[in-house]
């Protein structure tokens, strides 16, 4: 035990060194959200629904994870392959603390991916799915094979700290623009992100807010895939982006776009150091 | 609020530039010949926003298209300033003042109040504009106020949001003279007359001037459940 500590000291010391300290271990998701609960006692949109806290180790979103996991290594598409070619950006095939550290730089197609653009990326150049084949197409809904497949990749990295890459120029040039649209004031009613994002605590009538400067409520709030109680489905971040921009009455945002994928890297960067819930139960 | 169409035909002026000078647009799997790292973020936004096929392609429910809607006018380009680290600037709020109230078009004379029970229904609504993935039909329901979604005005009706303050016994407290109802027409309209850069829509546009009377009788009429708490 003391000999561990003592061997781990140098090793904690030099990874502080390298900058790279992001948690690097996987944690059950109700795990995470317990410690999240105990950090922030106070938090009004942590603690919202007693109901949601008290089925998380029953979250439906977890029924999900078998057949993703199933979708992930079956022999499938017309190039009858399965996915463990696709690389997330740890290799091809490692899931694991994958989720959390996108959107990230792809040098395959010299940009900057999210998750489901990537997912999407391999179906189509990997198993040779094309846009027209629901497989790909079908993005909403438990039963989709893209939410079943996102819930089973994000649930790999469950307690990681969300700590994306900024090291090549164009993933800081998206984080940073990402950052521009969420203080973007547009749309028919003059709304940003911030709108209602902003402040500790408010509610949009029966729904209590996460601040975007509390990282601890921010890190569940971008914690997708999750089920949404309300609407008995998992859901995903493009699900919550579209469904605020359509409340924010800006315009109708497409997935797969750079729009999409810089709101997420500003997302994801501002949650930077916690630890991820995947996946999630919302109201 | 929708008088955008200088500003737009300015960007579309400057897109059609860029695309002359060679920029591919975007058609979200491929990258594209554009050097992203060479704008500042603020570039980038705008090229994002603008030049790279994220948007769908619907006429907006108040006419034109979605680079109409997504084209920022000066108050909304005045108040796209992170809040939440700065403070606004007080040269910054003047302009939005003055720009607000050169915007607003106050009713000519004395200003009537509607009738509160419809005005309830309104602040109940948050139906509206909205777009995308489900599209709010203004020929089959009307765009509705959005009230409760951040103001407290009857608690006894259902959960309504903080964001903005608590507005009960709004009318009760203030009265209802002509000086008020302005006042509440102003704010009401273009919020940053008053409130430069607040959270608060300006409804002037968005709402028929009938459906603003019916809001301020919710607001200001002694009947109304508002002034009753």
């Amino acid at each position: 035990m003391f000999k561990k500590a003592l061997l781990a000291l140098p090793v904690a010391m030099a990874v502080g060194v390298a900058g790279t300290a992001a948690q690097a271990e996987w944690q059950d998701p109700n795990d995470v959200l317990q410690k999240l609960l105990e950090a922030q006692p106070d938090s009004k949109y942590l603690h919202q629904s007693e109901m949601n806290i008290m089925m998380m180790p029953d979250n439906p979103a977890l029924y999900l994870l078998d057949d993703g996991e199933e979708l992930f290594y079956k022999e499938r598409g017309p190039n009858n392959v399965s996915l463990e070619a696709c690389d997330f950006g740890k290799g091809e095939g490692v899931l694991e603390g994958a989720y959390v550290r996108l959107p990230r730089y792809f040098d395959d197609v010299g940009k900057v991916m999210d998750f489901e653009q990537r997912l999407v990326h391999c179906m189509k150049e990997i198993q040779g799915f094309t846009e027209d084949d629901s497989a790909v197409s079908q993005r909403h809904g438990s039963g989709s094979d893209i939410m079943r497949l996102t819930t089973y990749i994000a649930h790999q990295s469950s307690g990681y700290e969300w700590d994306l890459p900024l090291d090549h120029p164009e993933e800081q040039a998206m984080r940073d623009a990402g950052e521009v649209l969420f203080f973007r004031r547009g749309g028919a009613m003059d709304f940003n992100c911030a709108s209602c994002h902003g402040q500790s605590g408010k509610q949009i009538r029966a729904s209590v807010l996460p601040e975007m400067r509390n990282s601890q409520e921010w890190t569940k709030a971008v914690s997708w895939p999750a089920h949404r109680a309300g609407q008995d489905n998992v859901r995903s971040q493009n699900h919550r982006i579209r469904g605020c921009l359509w409340q924010m009455r800006h315009a109708g945002i497409l997935p797969d776009t750079p729009v999409n994928t810089a709101l997420i890297s500003y997302w994801n960067d501002a949650a930077r150091g916690e630890p991820a819930i995947l996946p999630d139960l919302k109201r | 609020m929708f008088n955008k169409n200088t500003v737009a035909a300015g960007v579309a002026a400057f897109a059609s530039v860029a695309l002359a000078a060679g920029c591919a647009v975007a058609d979200g799997n491929k990258a594209d010949d554009v050097d992203i790292t060479a704008m500042s973020a603020d570039e980038l936004a705008e090229h994002l926003i603008f030049e790279t096929g994220s948007w769908r392609d619907q006429e907006m429910q108040e006419g034109g298209t979605w680079a109409d809607r997504m084209t920022q006018d000066e108050i909304q380009k005045a108040c796209s300033f992170d809040n939440t680290r700065n403070d606004l600037d007080g040269e910054v709020a003047g302009k939005v003042v003055a720009l607000a109230r050169e915007q607003y078009e106050a009713p000519e004379g004395d200003i009537e109040l509607g009738d509160w029970r419809k005005g309830a229904e309104l602040a109940d609504s948050g139906y509206g504009y909205r777009i995308g993935h489900n599209i709010d039909d203004h020929g089959t329901r009307e765009p509705g106020g959005n009230c409760y979604n951040c103001h407290v005005m009857d608690s006894s009706v259902s959960v309504q949001g903080t964001i903005g303050p608590n507005l009960e016994n709004y009318g009760a407290q203030r009265g209802d003279s002509q000086e008020i109802r302005q006042y509440v027409h102003q704010v009401i309209s273009n919020p940053h007359q008053y409130f430069p850069c607040g959270e608060m829509p300006r409804f002037q546009g968005l709402l028929t001037e009938e459906q603003i009377s019916h809001i301020m009788a919710y607001l200001l009429d002694p009947e109304s459940p508002v002034n009753n708490r």
